[in-house]
């Protein structure tokens, strides 16, 4: 735990999430005079169920502890639903995390 | 009719394999996007040869930024999406970012990126009509952002 802040809420027919995800982000050019591997998130997912809502293969470029903010549409979301984060690294780890969708009656 | 039945059933194939696939990693499968050097290379790695119109897609980013270490950039696009790229010439590789849209996917995205340098973003979106929208947006950078 620790690894990601994630909130997700249903305002009227639209999800809104916001995901921090906790990571150094170290460009190779950066990791080359620290003497140090590079380590970035190279692809995250977003799950709520079996329902993908948002998906990014990323690169070494975006800033350290990266914010992701996102929306997709809010049908078949039904309360008690998590959204579930899971990130993947350069260096092969995986990270996944939940939380439970809020405003939803 | 052989020929015939079997370019059927590829295209049968093709048009299948996007709706089954739930994830799809672009690192994995166009690696050479993300080794290139310039804009250009990067979006022929990632799309292939592609014409760019413009259309109904906005970035925001700040046009000054003070800290190059984490630049927010917002995407919106009304437009029914595939996916869509982030690019930027002033750091040494120039992909940022390849979003994949969702069915349920509402493009308003916002992540936040590091610049070493002022430069120019150019997004890329891949639309479910097969036409490509590209729009840019050239910011400066106060304190570069790519130490780490």
């Amino acid at each position: 735990m620790g690894n990601m802040k994630i909130k997700a809420k249903v305002k009227g027919d639209t999800l809104k999430c916001k995901v921090q995800a906790t990571h150094i982000m170290l460009p190779y050019n950066a990791a080359k005079k620290k003497g140090v591997d590079a380590n970035f998130i190279t692809h995250i997912v977003g799950k709520v169920g079996d329902t993908v809502v948002y998906e990014a293969s990323t690169s070494q470029f975006l800033s350290k502890n990266p914010i992701f903010k996102f929306e997709a549409k809010a049908e078949g979301i039904k309360k008690g639903d998590k959204l579930e984060m899971t990130w993947t690294d350069l260096s092969g780890k995986t990270v996944t995390e939940a939380k439970k969708v809020k405003g939803l009656k | 009719m052989e020929r015939r039945k079997f370019l059927g059933l590829g295209l049968a194939a093709v048009a299948l394999v996007p709706a089954s696939l739930s994830a799809v990693d672009f690192r994995k499968e166009k690696p050479d996007a993300f080794t290139a050097h310039n804009v250009a290379d990067a979006i022929k790695g990632l799309y292939g040869d592609i014409k760019t119109v413009d259309g109904d897609i906005t970035v925001k980013a700040p046009k000054i930024a003070s800290n190059g270490g984490a630049i927010p950039v917002t995407i919106k696009s009304g437009l029914d999406l595939k996916s869509i790229a982030i690019f930027q010439d002033a750091n040494p590789e120039s992909a940022v970012v390849v979003f994949t849209i969702p069915a349920t996917g509402i493009v308003n995205y916002m992540t936040k990126i590091k610049m070493q340098g002022s430069g120019e973003i150019t997004v890329i979106a891949e639309g479910k009509d097969g036409k490509f929208y590209k729009t840019s947006q050239k910011l400066e950078v106060a304190l570069g952002g790519c130490e780490g």
